[in-house]
């Protein structure tokens, strides 16, 4: 339609436009100019050039919190899926019962990181926590689940997943409405067992879904910080320091705003990638 | 219709017989324990002492209903006045979000003008700018301009919303255009027509959108924790965090009292709206 | 015209709030009516968190000039990071309190208020080990702007039960140290029951050990040099106990984690021994099921404890009233009865003269033996430099390392040999 005045869809721009000038892209320009600066909030800035970048990578920080990034990734990412998958399809039914538990399992994606961490942190605590007492008491093998550097990024990961699972779940019973009940009963007269049924009608119509999933989950899992913050502030020995994490411990515990500056450009630059790959499975979608 | 609260009936091929049945249904019931347990368990430890928590933490049923702990919460901090500022914080950031969104969805969806592609892939060029990538600039400058700890500085970064934006767009691209021009030809303004005759049109998906960004602001950790140094704009999850308190043995069960205190306005609204908070969640999608 | 749903939804949030509002609003208001407020941001949680609070209230009520708003801020780590933000963002407290190894770097960065000339600041009688002069090497040839608040020294409890039964006395050399662990560690079906030893991996006990093993964390001409040969022996102890021996417990966890959780195993008897502050002393004391005994750190070629805790420091930025009545208060907890009200509740030192000879005079040191290991080790502290790098150093350079080292049995000279190259190459 044409606008009343020529002017009208300008003015009603505006305020997002300056919203987002402020707020979005002068950030982004800021970091990078302050990314060549050393800066500590109190003192001058100190000119320093790329030699942030190259302590990050020389020092091995950059390459640390990538990898500790990416394996959590994609644990939670497979966990959340898989999980959020086999819980759409079992609870895909009518009834008061199902309806209750797919509410129990969302409920957890809408309560604050906060209380999922502190929650789980009383569960998980090696000596006073309930899973440790109750596997004691089963005669199973306990760990120091938040404590030790070889397992703590794991457990990160299982709450993480709890939390989303029910996110992965509902968008995937989204999708598994979305697969029309004719294709069902077609591929049932021919014979076909459930199982069959799932792997070649159903599962290819929820490619789509999957990759938006996936990609969304894997973007939520890069952004992660409020579950290591609480748990573990990034320990023990940096063993659940993600790159959200790392950035913060930077800022505000080192208070080294130009070092600090340029993870968030390298950051932003691995999300810019991520989120190219979702926008390119996400055009596929269409295709069905 | 919301999918996750109204799924289909059984298809042709589904009816089990009764031993499928029971086993699908056990599966499920430990599905819903293993969501259930541990609110359950953190409601259970709210209500104990700390003799109980020292000496045998695991034990599943508190001795008595003692209520020590919530007060505990009460006395170690201000917790109405973090109430009212996330509150507040959550229910700015949402109204204004609507009140950006509501314009320019319109103006993206019905209007034609010069650069309306580059305004909307701009728009949406900002999912790749998170808070997490924002927060290092936004501070170092707030902090330069005295507007840290503020609220402020928890408001207006948040003041575009490009999900909503996307959402009232897609929204708004089937509300048929002969409305609009039967609006303009009584006279009604282009602003009028904005927040006037649309949101009664888009009532549903407004009211999604309120739901999840309220939910999701007030139950943001990140961002406050970044903006706020003492505690006269501190938020619950803020201060809920704090009850953490190191050193001389975790008080768990007013951690637990705090945490049932934080989780409380989210569940709530979630078991009066969930087919509106579902309903913002599967749109993404769709 | 926002539907209605929605609306409902909001407006029950917005009477909650309201109600609780107001009832916070009016009794804020009531306290500090026509006083001069400072505001105070402290870091303690739990049982010492009470005492300070006791005594600001205390504060509150003696005077009617001033009154102090103390706020919790969390650990000692998250309110170092918060305060140096709000000053930074010009939004900071009055006054707070800080670890002693930040204290150059804030003066360096003009963030502190001078206090040599404000009224009776000659006269407070802080005891010479405890205040900036003795704490920080060259600390009294700059301008007065610490004070000691609660400080402390590590010590070492012992179980005394476990002890007594063992026949076994606290050990004063780190062979010693080495023996008593050995022999205290319990084992049961190839697992650990009980260690004999456990120390949080924090850059404090480190330092304690390098002193202790004759190195100095900073050389004569005041370079941060990490003591030499001394560090990697310091390093290795502890490497040789927890993989070696298998005789001390690594805490798990980060900062106050680690502490927290020293103090837990000892008070449940998983450990036998711990290193830990003067500072949870009472703590201790009041919750374990057997007799705690205090002891002094032993010796390798020679003794050598750092000190610890923080200092209260005022703000510069803050305005000119709020910093009086920040210093009335300061002035307050030097008075006798509360250093020793702090001291005796808490654990911490007692940091002036006055109120060490009113508790000697009242006998308290002969009924309470414990409290007077940390007081006499006061002989043997060491001052920290005055270095601006001090806390980057240990946060960034070396705690990861020590971490590193005893959890995963990395090679110890390498690692403080990488910590000094980067500690040279910072200072270009």
């Amino acid at each position: 339609m044409r606008p009343h005045r020529p002017a009208a869809p300008y003015l009603m721009m505006a305020p997002t436009a300056l919203l987002l000038g402020v707020f979005f892209f002068y950030p982004v320009v800021y970091a990078a100019y302050r990314s060549l600066y050393e800066w500590d909030l109190l003192t001058e800035p100190r000119y320093v050039g790329l030699g942030n970048y190259a302590h990050l990578i020389r020092s091995g920080e950059l390459g640390h919190a990538l990898m500790t990034t990416l394996s959590f990734s994609l644990v939670v990412v497979t966990g959340a899926m898989s999980l959020g998958l086999l819980l759409a399809v079992a609870l895909n039914r009518p009834g008061k019962f199902a309806a209750f538990v797919r509410g129990a399992v969302f409920s957890a994606y809408v309560i604050s990181w906060v209380s999922v961490a502190l929650l789980w942190l009383w569960v998980l605590d090696a000596d006073a926590g309930v899973l440790t007492a109750s596997l004691r008491a089963l005669g199973l093998p306990t760990a120091n689940w938040l404590g030790d550097p070889d397992v703590a990024l794991y457990t990160l990961s299982a709450v993480t997943i709890w939390k989303i699972a029910g996110y992965a779940m509902v968008l995937f019973l989204a999708g598994l409405q979305d697969v029309p009940l004719v294709l069902h009963e077609a591929a049932a007269l021919d014979g076909a067992s459930a199982l069959h049924r799932f792997w070649h009608v159903t599962w290819p119509l929820l490619r789509p879904t999957t990759a938006f999933v996936g990609t969304t989950s894997l973007i939520l899992s890069f952004q992660v910080f409020d579950v290591v913050r609480v748990m573990t502030q990034g320990g023990p020995v940096q063993a659940t320091t993600v790159f959200v994490y790392a950035i913060y411990e930077q800022v505000f515990l080192n208070l080294r705003v130009g070092r600090a500056s340029a993870q968030v450009v390298i950051f932003f630059f691995v999300l810019l990638v991520l989120t190219l790959v979702q926008l390119w499975l996400w055009r596929r979608k269409g295709a069905a | 219709m919301s999918p996750a609260a109204h799924p289909r009936p059984l298809g042709p091929g589904q009816r089990r017989g009764v031993g499928s049945r029971a086993f699908v249904t056990l599966t499920l019931a430990i599905v819903s324990l293993l969501w259930l347990l541990p609110y359950a368990w953190m409601v259970l430890t709210s209500f104990k002492t700390l003799p109980e928590i020292v000496t045998a933490p695991a034990a599943p049923l508190p001795a008595g209903l003692e209520w020590g702990a919530y007060a505990a919460v009460f006395d170690a901090m201000p917790v109405g006045r973090y109430f009212w500022n996330t509150t507040v914080m959550a229910l700015g950031i949402a109204a204004i979000q609507i009140a950006v969104a509501l314009p320019a969805a319109y103006a993206l969806a019905k209007l034609d003008f010069k650069g309306r592609t580059l305004a909307f892939g701009l728009v949406v060029a900002t999912l790749l700018i998170p808070a997490q990538v924002r927060f290092v600039p936004v501070f170092a400058t707030l902090a330069e301009v005295r507007l840290v700890n503020t609220m402020a500085a928890l408001v207006l970064p948040f003041g575009v919303s490009a999900f909503g934006t996307f959402l009232l767009r897609q929204a708004l691209l089937s509300v048929p255009d002969s409305l609009i021009e039967a609006a303009r030809m009584d006279g009604a303004s282009e602003w009028r027509i904005v927040y006037g005759l649309l949101p009664p049109l888009l009532g549903p998906t407004l009211a999604s959108f309120f739901l999840f960004s309220f939910v999701y602001h007030w139950n943001d950790y990140f961002w406050p924790l970044v903006m706020t140094t003492d505690d006269s704009v501190r938020t619950l999850p803020l201060g809920i965090a704090l009850l953490r308190e190191q050193g001389t043995g975790v008080r768990w069960h007013i951690v637990m009292a705090g945490n049932v205190l934080l989780s409380a306005p989210a569940l709530l609204v979630f078991a009066l709206a969930q087919r509106h908070l579902l309903r913002a969640v599967t749109s993404r999608a769709a | 015209m926002k539907p209605s749903g929605a609306r409902s939804v909001s407006r029950r949030h917005f009477l909650q709030g309201a109600a609780a509002l107001c009832g916070a609003a009016c009794r804020r208001q009531d306290e500090a009516a026509g006083r001069t407020v400072a505001s105070l941001w402290f870091t303690y949680g739990g049982r010492n968190r009470q005492v300070l609070e006791r005594l600001v209230a205390r504060f509150n009520t003696s005077q009617s000039s001033y009154f102090v708003r103390a706020v919790y801020q969390g650990d000692y780590f998250e309110g170092l990071a918060k305060l140096r933000t709000a000053v930074a963002a010009r939004s900071g407290p009055s006054f707070s309190h800080v670890v002693g190894e930040v204290v150059p770097y804030l003066f360096e960065a003009q963030v502190l208020e001078p206090l040599d000339d404000y009224p009776g600041a000659g006269e407070l009688g802080i005891l010479h080990a405890l205040g900036q002069a003795g704490s920080f090497l060259g600390g009294s040839r700059r301008p007065l702007v610490a004070l000691p608040f609660n400080r402390s020294t590590p010590i070492a409890y012992l179980n005394g039960q476990i002890f007594e039964q063992a026949r076994l006395a606290a050990p004063t050399s780190w062979d010693t140290l080495r023996e008593v662990a050995r022999r205290l560690t319990v084992r049961r079906g190839g697992r650990v029951v009980r260690h004999g030893f456990g120390c949080p991996i924090d850059w404090w006990f480190w330092v304690a050990l390098v002193g202790q093993a004759g190195g100095r964390i900073v050389d004569a001409a005041g370079r941060v040099t990490l003591g030499g040969d001394a560090a990697v022996q310091a390093l290795e102890l502890w490497q040789d106990l927890v993989q070696r021996e298998g005789s001390m417990k690594p805490p798990p966890g980060r900062d106050y984690n680690a502490w927290e959780q020293t103090n837990q195993d000892f008070l449940a008897g998983r450990t036998a021994m711990i290193w830990t502050s003067t500072a949870f002393l009472k703590y201790l004391e009041e919750n374990a099921p057997f007799p705690v005994v205090a002891a002094p750190l032993p010796k390798h070629v020679e003794r050598a404890v750092p000190t610890g805790g923080t200092h209260w420091i005022v703000l510069r930025q803050a305005p000119e009233h709020e910093k009086r009545a920040a210093w009335a208060f300061l002035r307050f907890m030097h008075e006798p009865e509360q250093v020793i009200e702090w001291a005796t509740e808490t654990g911490y030192l007692p940091v002036t003269e006055a109120a060490i000879a009113r508790l000697e005079r009242d006998g308290y040191f002969a009924r309470h033996p414990n409290a007077k290991v940390a007081l006499d080790q006061l002989a043997v502290a060491m001052p920290w430099p005055w270095s601006t790098e001090l806390f980057r150093i240990q946060r960034e350079i070396v705690q990861p390392r020590l971490e590193s080292a005893v959890l995963s049995g990395a090679n110890a000279a390498r690692l403080i040999e990488q910590a000094r190259a980067l500690i040279e190459g910072q200072s270009g």
